[in-house]
């Protein structure tokens, strides 16, 4: 747990007025972010995408040609939550998640709003733990579209039964969902890392539009990092080198060894991350 | 808030890396800190190995392997290469492996690839091959005298202390054999038990096992070369347990929708060595190919680490058009008493292919090979 979150947590504790006051604080930065009406088109475009997929398999009709996920979807329509999943991880959710967290900060910088918010009693720290609390509302709201769409998508297209996992044995249809589930909340967390560069990023500017091409340019920059073998030294602590483990979910038993590096890599990252943006948050001048 | 009190802040957000940095980098030092054992001598340690038996055991295995061996483009795609390349990438690289066994004859391997799984499984009257990335299962049918092995009994003057000191006594002329400390393995406490060849012919820097204090097991290899600083190879357990795993665990039911093949496994004298070695692909089940039919036994020439394996009759004429043609063009050509041919060297391995098709292997120094192939046969 970061220092500042502490204080919150503290604060909550001994001043039940202040816990209400923080309770509507995030309310009321939920609202803000699930308002935006490219918030809700960015869901969109993430419910879309079992839709497109769905479609393009049903008419193409490849049964078991094929390689991995996206060969099973034709015989089993729960592939298409976790292909979809798969499909939407290193762009689709990244690219949604560095367009919430740029605007974070800096969109209330720019509108002006971000001055009285500094001033008011809220506490900066506690302001800033709402913003992240909204982002990561919005990471889990966002696989768990893709999900709940695959689920509806697949089930209406393909036929479902019992689930073929990567070690060759068969679990049930309910099981299979679970393990669907869990892989959607792995990713949700994965997200949490970028999340966190993001909010620093949107701290330190007033143009939205600066900090989502920052964040995204970070993101372009730590992928091309990945791809480069020669750095294989440096790849376990680059962001999104173990964001593909959620598939060890699908083994049998879940293979967690990489799922848990992967976490406690996006735990470092956004500890880092969101202690520089509280520094910045709680020094800045008000202008 | 004054200036000094404002930028005091940011030593939060650096603390924090410091700390994350620290523990991503420093835990799984300090959690491998040498663990306090009473000291053992090497043939001590080695009686204790031969004496070694579990009834099973379960866990994981990563291994790591960078023979220096140079990559080869377009290998994955080239037409018949493709078996030698799975083989190639089996070995070469880093892989981990779910692994159970349960004495006498069930065992079974899962390579845990990206998004996919590999498996082998024998419960000791069928075996299987499961590859999950192709939904293929191939059914192995295991030759008939394997499962009427009688169980080998241990003669009673069998002396494990006798049979180490001849162990220690075989590879002493070649190797220095010593226990150099402890470690700990898959959070086990494990003695260190260090080979190192005394000749300098050979690429082999040190072999260091890790064996278990407690079931004399071996839980890891490393292989240092002789140059370098980075194992050549290192396998060993990253967790581990001694209970047997159930009888069901073996088993393997080929599920709905996954293509089945049979498959005639040949007799254990042609066998590859060990089962993980050798995919479910068909084509890499057949012991030979038709371009390598001719291949006689690999001949060895020397003794210890300096030993050189010699095969005859290797088509090198048919392959100067594929990737492997294009990496012998490459390779310098070299010249002794034996002939002319081409010398390929990598930081573990080298190979030389003379141009009468023989082909000399080993984990050796180039000079080494070349003095081989002057002493070897025609």
């Amino acid at each position: 747990m970061s220092p500042s979150e502490a204080t919150a947590d503290a604060a909550v504790a001994v001043r039940p007025s202040a816990g209400r006051h923080t309770l509507a604080l995030f309310i009321s930065e939920l609202r803000l972010v699930f308002g935006r009406a490219r918030t809700q088109v960015g869901l969109g475009v993430l419910a879309a995408v079992p839709l497109l997929i769905g479609i393009a398999i049903k008419i193409t009709g490849s049964e078991g040609g094929t390689d991995g996920f996206i060969g099973q979807i034709a015989g089993n329509g729960l592939f298409l939550i976790v292909a979809s999943l798969g499909l939407s991880l290193p762009f689709f959710l990244p690219t949604a998640v560095t367009v919430i967290s740029g605007e974070s900060l800096a969109g209330e910088a720019s509108l002006g709003t971000l001055r009285s918010l500094l001033t008011a009693p809220a506490g900066r720290s506690r302001l800033l733990a709402a913003k992240m609390v909204a982002l990561a509302v919005f990471c889990l709201a966002a696989t768990m579209t893709i999900w709940i769409s695959g689920l509806i998508v697949g089930f209406i297209l393909f036929p479902v039964g019992d689930v073929l996992l990567l070690s060759g044995s068969t679990v049930s249809l309910g099981n299979g969902l679970l393990r669907a589930f869990g892989i959607a909340i792995v990713i949700s967390l994965s997200l949490l890392g970028l999340a966190g560069i993001g909010l620093f990023i949107s701290s330190l500017t007033s143009t939205p539009l600066a900090a989502m091409a920052a964040t995204f340019g970070t993101f372009v920059v730590l992928g091309i990092l990945t791809a480069i073998p020669q750095l294989h030294a440096i790849h376990p602590w680059l962001l999104i080198y173990r964001w593909q483990s959620f598939a060890d979910l699908l083994r049998d038993p879940p293979y967690w060894h990489e799922i848990v590096r992967n976490l406690l890599l996006q735990a470092g990252y956004l500890a880092v991350f969101y202690t520089a943006a509280w520094a910045r948050i709680t020094s800045r001048d008000i202008t | 808030m004054g200036v000094a009190q404002r930028s005091r802040r940011w030593l939060v957000p650096v603390a924090t890396v410091a700390v994350v940095a620290g523990v991503g980098a420093l835990g799984p030092v300090v959690a491998d800190a040498s663990p306090k054992l009473p000291t053992i001598t090497a043939q001590d340690l080695l009686a204790k190995v031969q004496t070694a038996k579990v009834d099973g055991l379960s866990g994981t295995v990563h291994s790591s392997t960078d023979l220096g061996l140079p990559a080869i483009p377009g290998m994955d795609g080239a037409d018949g290469m493709q078996g030698a390349s799975q083989v190639l990438a089996l070995i070469n690289g880093d892989h981990t492996a779910r692994v159970a066994f349960a004495s006498p004859d069930k065992a079974k391997v899962s390579i845990l690839d990206a998004q996919a799984e590999r498996l082998w499984t024998s419960d000791g009257t069928s075996a299987w091959a499961y590859d999950s990335s192709k939904r293929e299962a191939t059914k192995l049918t295991l030759p008939a005298h394997s499962k009427a092995k009688p169980e080998k009994t241990l003669p009673q003057s069998y002396d494990p202390q006798a049979v180490a000191k001849q162990i220690l006594t075989a590879i002493d002329p070649t190797t220095k054999v010593q226990v150099s400390g402890t470690e700990k393995v898959a959070g086990r406490d494990a003695y260190k038990l260090r080979l190192v060849p005394k000749t300098d012919k050979s690429t082999v820097g040190s072999v260091t096992l890790a064996i278990d204090s407690k079931t004399w097991v071996p839980l890891d290899v490393t292989v240092m070369p002789r140059t370098g600083n980075d194992p050549a190879v290192e396998l060993g357990f990253t967790s581990v347990s001694f209970d047997v795993p159930s009888a069901s665990s073996f088993t393997f039911t080929p599920p709905k929708g996954v293509k089945v093949t049979d498959e005639k496994v040949p007799s254990k004298a042609e066998r590859p060595h060990s089962i993980p070695q050798r995919p479910g692909n068909p084509s890499l089940i057949k012991p030979t190919k038709p371009g390598t039919a001719n291949a006689g036994k690999p001949t060895v020439i020397g003794t210890g680490w300096d030993s050189v394996a010699m095969i005859r009759g290797a088509q090198t004429g048919g392959l100067t058009g594929g990737p492997l043609g294009q990496l012998l063009a490459k390779a310098p050509s070299v010249q002794g008493s034996w002939g002319t041919g081409k010398i390929v060297t990598s930081k573990m391995i080298s190979a030389l292919i003379t141009d009468d098709g023989r082909v000399f292997v080993g984990l050796v120094t180039p000079d080494t090979l070349q003095a081989a192939a002057a002493k070897a046969p025609r």
